[in-house]
């Protein structure tokens, strides 16, 4: 299983509202690609376009290199923000009718739903009405309804949200398997901590736009130096304050980190640490992903 | 029969023409070849739904209905009813109704009371004779109710309680019906006509009548017209209900995202009003069969004299009218924001078919079809009321029938087309509702 889903200039305004704004990027398979951005940047917007499920002004979705047809979307799967089953409808009966609609036969859709229900720990309840479950579970069952099929691309909105650690872990672990497996995994969060564990990729988008994109890596160890610090007894790390070339990033229990412009020599931080009390931290860090957003947005 | 065999035959062809047109674009394929991910359908042996993903949904819709208490409890319900409509006025037939026999004072020709006997089954009764010795006897046998009335002397008839005019009891009519006897006979006695004279006059035929144009048919037609009408209507707004709730239901849950990444807008549309229509027709089907079989069995006559040409025209009309409107009801579902517009949707909607069914039923309690009813006969949107009544009155051809079902299909293929327009554009759009003209100009 492999293929590469490719968004190009995608454009779509609603009256006076940019929601895309010739946005470009693309999900390689055998990976989990985060798709960060603030609240209205276009997320939901784009993952819709993949689908089809809002018409675009300008720009086109590919798939493999050609535009992404009705039998295309077949083989994808997609678990939308507006989380919809059939409320009365049995669980296991409702993913054997999706996983049908997307192209399995009636054998083969029984046998997926078995599987993927006992793999997300909800086997028990596939004679539940949907309406029943908890939101944990009727979340669970919302992510088999997007992998029963075994799609080869893999969309999801805010899959994490309102969930436990537990159904955290479980559903990461679901992600990070399928990408391994070949299948292109595109989701969105804002639990960027989550993200920066789950994903190698990272694509930034605001009003419509792509702000950042690359590996994790590439992204963390890019831009101004970091220094980690944290001097005893100080909280606010005040002393920090107007050094000259340093910006602070975080303060967070004791611990500051800082950014450093080029010219700064971190001798010169670390005296005016010593300075206030003793320091028992003091190390350069990578960019955090909260770090990368926050700068990516300006 | 013709009023349903011929349009039947132009819809198999029409459905024959749509198969080969999908199984061609099938085999033709869509591009590039599909590559065979685990448990692809193509291939696979097993029976799998017609139609491809539209005969999916249909499935669902119809295993879902099927199993939802309303479809349940509403055929219950109108089977209920139905029953009661065909029974009720057999109750009072069912066994024979029994009247105190006729008491007879002095003597009465044996060929008179022949004929006083013979009044009995024109009424549903068994008239019986019995001798009373005298007045005196006979005043107290019908004071005690032991008899209806009394020939006394063949001259004069005797009652406990005076009869008036407006009474329609069995004994009044049996009263009104012995007093004509004898007064007949009194009257050939006074003409002096033989006995055989008497009985020539008594057998008396009418002579046949010819006509220019067939008679209307009967008061048992229109009844019968005015029940196909009335269940037409109730069936016809529980089926549309349907459709634009469970459209609504599809949005308002959010499933209709999930749905819509796998199959278009239309295929999905069109297997929900096919998958509904399905069960429909399965469902007035059954209550045919059972009014009929029903009907037959307890020995009603409200469906004596009408035909399965009269039924059958009744039942394409109920499909013909739920094709029509299904549509509109979907598309108007898909412009709900919320569960709470569904009444308000759906009357404006139910306006024509309303005035389509007043009209029916004013109609067929006349019997007399006015221009205005034969042109409603021709407009879809009130053709599926009109129609069966004009075939029920028999005032309508084979081939105004066709032309009218032609037009009916013909306004279905446009309507779909704008309400399919309308659903896609609407369906996705959730929060406030959306303007009819938003939706059709895309600005949704």
């Amino acid at each position: 299983m492999s293929g590469l889903l490719e968004l190009d200039g995608l454009t779509r305004r609603y009256g006076d509202l940019t929601a895309l704004d010739g946005l470009s990027f693309s999900v390689p398979s055998g990976r989990v690609v985060g798709f960060l951005g603030p609240n209205g940047a276009g997320k939901t917007t784009t993952m819709r376009a993949i689908f089809g499920l809002t018409d675009l002004d300008s720009g086109s979705v590919r798939w493999n290199g050609a535009p992404v047809r009705p039998a295309d979307r077949r083989r994808f799967g997609y678990m939308p923000e507006e989380r919809g089953l059939y409320p009365s409808m049995l669980v296991g009966e409702q993913l054997e009718y999706l996983g049908r609609l997307h192209g399995l036969s009636r054998s083969d859709a029984e046998a997926a739903t078995g599987v993927w229900l006992e793999r997300l720990g909800v086997a028990e309840r596939a004679g539940s009405k949907v309406d029943t479950l908890s939101h944990g579970n009727q979340q669970r069952v919302q992510l088999a309804a997007a992998l029963v099929h075994e799609p080869e691309l893999l969309v999801l909105d805010e899959p994490l949200s309102g969930l436990d650690p537990t159904g955290i872990d479980d559903i990461g672990a679901v992600l990070v398997e399928r990408a391994r497996a070949g299948c292109c995994v595109l989701f969105s969060s804002h639990q960027l901590d989550l993200v920066e564990d789950l994903c190698e990729t990272v694509t930034i988008i605001d009003h419509g736009r792509l702000v950042a994109a690359g590996t994790v890596d590439e992204l963390a160890t890019a831009g101004a130096r970091r220094l980690v610090v944290r001097v005893e007894g100080d909280r606010e790390a005040g002393w920090a304050v107007g050094l000259p070339g340093v910006a602070i990033s975080e303060v967070d229990g004791g611990e500051v980190r800082l950014v450093l412009e080029e010219h700064v020599d971190s001798q010169t931080v670390l005296a005016a640490a010593m300075a206030v009390g003793r320091v028992t931290e003091f190390s350069f860090a990578r960019r955090r992903l909260s770090e990368v957003f926050r700068e990516a947005l300006g | 029969m013709k009023f349903v065999l011929i349009p039947a035959l132009v819809l198999v062809v029409l459905a024959l023409r749509i198969w080969l047109h999908r199984r061609r674009r099938s085999t033709g394929g869509e591009g590039a070849p599909r590559p065979r991910g685990r448990g692809r359908r193509e291939g696979r042996p097993g029976w799998e739904p017609p139609l491809g993903e539209i005969g999916l949904v249909a499935s669902r819709e119809v295993r879902e209905r099927a199993r939802g208490k309303i479809f349940r409890v509403g055929t219950v319900l109108i089977l209920a009813v139905v029953a009661g409509a065909i029974v009720i006025p057999t109750l009072g037939k069912g066994g024979k109704t029994t009247v105190p026999p006729v008491g007879v004072v002095g003597s009465l020709d044996p060929a008179l009371g022949a004929a006083v006997v013979a009044t009995g089954p024109a009424l549903g009764v068994t008239v019986k004779l019995v001798p009373e010795a005298d007045l005196a006897a006979a005043d107290r046998a019908l004071r005690a109710g032991r008899v209806s009335v009394v020939i006394v002397d063949t001259r004069r008839l005797m009652v406990d309680a005076a009869i008036s005019p407006s009474d329609g009891s069995i004994t009044a009519q049996l009263v009104g019906a012995v007093a004509q006897t004898l007064g007949t006979d009194e009257a050939y006695i006074s003409a002096g006509l033989t006995t055989a004279q008497a009985e020539t006059v008594a057998g008396a035929k009418p002579l046949p009548v010819a006509s220019l144009t067939p008679a209307p048919k009967g008061k048992k037609f229109q009844s019968t017209s005015i029940i196909g009408v009335i269940l037409i209507f109730v069936m016809l707004n529980q089926y549309l209900t349907w459709t634009l709730i469970g459209v609504m239901e599809e949005k308002s849950s959010r499933v209709i995202e999930v749905l819509l990444a796998a199959v278009r807008p239309i295929q999905l549309l069109t297997g929900k009003v096919l998958g509904i229509g399905l069960m429909a027709m399965a469902q007035a089907t059954l209550i045919l069969v059972f009014a009929v079989s029903l009907s037959s069995a307890v020995g009603s006559d409200l469906l004596k004299g009408t035909g399965p040409g009269d039924l059958l025209a009744s039942l394409v009309w109920l499909m013909l009218g739920y094709g029509f409107y299904c549509w509109v009801y979907a598309a108007a579902g898909s412009m709900a924001a919320r569960q709470e517009q569904v009444q308000s949707l759906a009357f404006p909607l139910a306006l024509p078919m309303l005035f389509g069914y007043i009209m029916a039923l004013t109609t067929a309690g006349t019997g007399n079809a006015s221009t205005l009813f034969k042109v409603l006969a021709y407009l879809p949107p009130t053709a599926p009321f009109a129609m069966p009544v004009l075939v029920g009155l028999g005032q309508v051809t084979w081939w105004e029938f066709t032309g009218s079902a032609l037009l009916s299909i013909g306004s279905t293929v446009f309507v779909a087309r704008f309400a399919a327009r309308i659903y896609r554009r609407a369906i996705l759009r959730t929060g406030r509702g959306i303007r009819l003209r938003d939706a059709f100009s895309g600005t949704a």
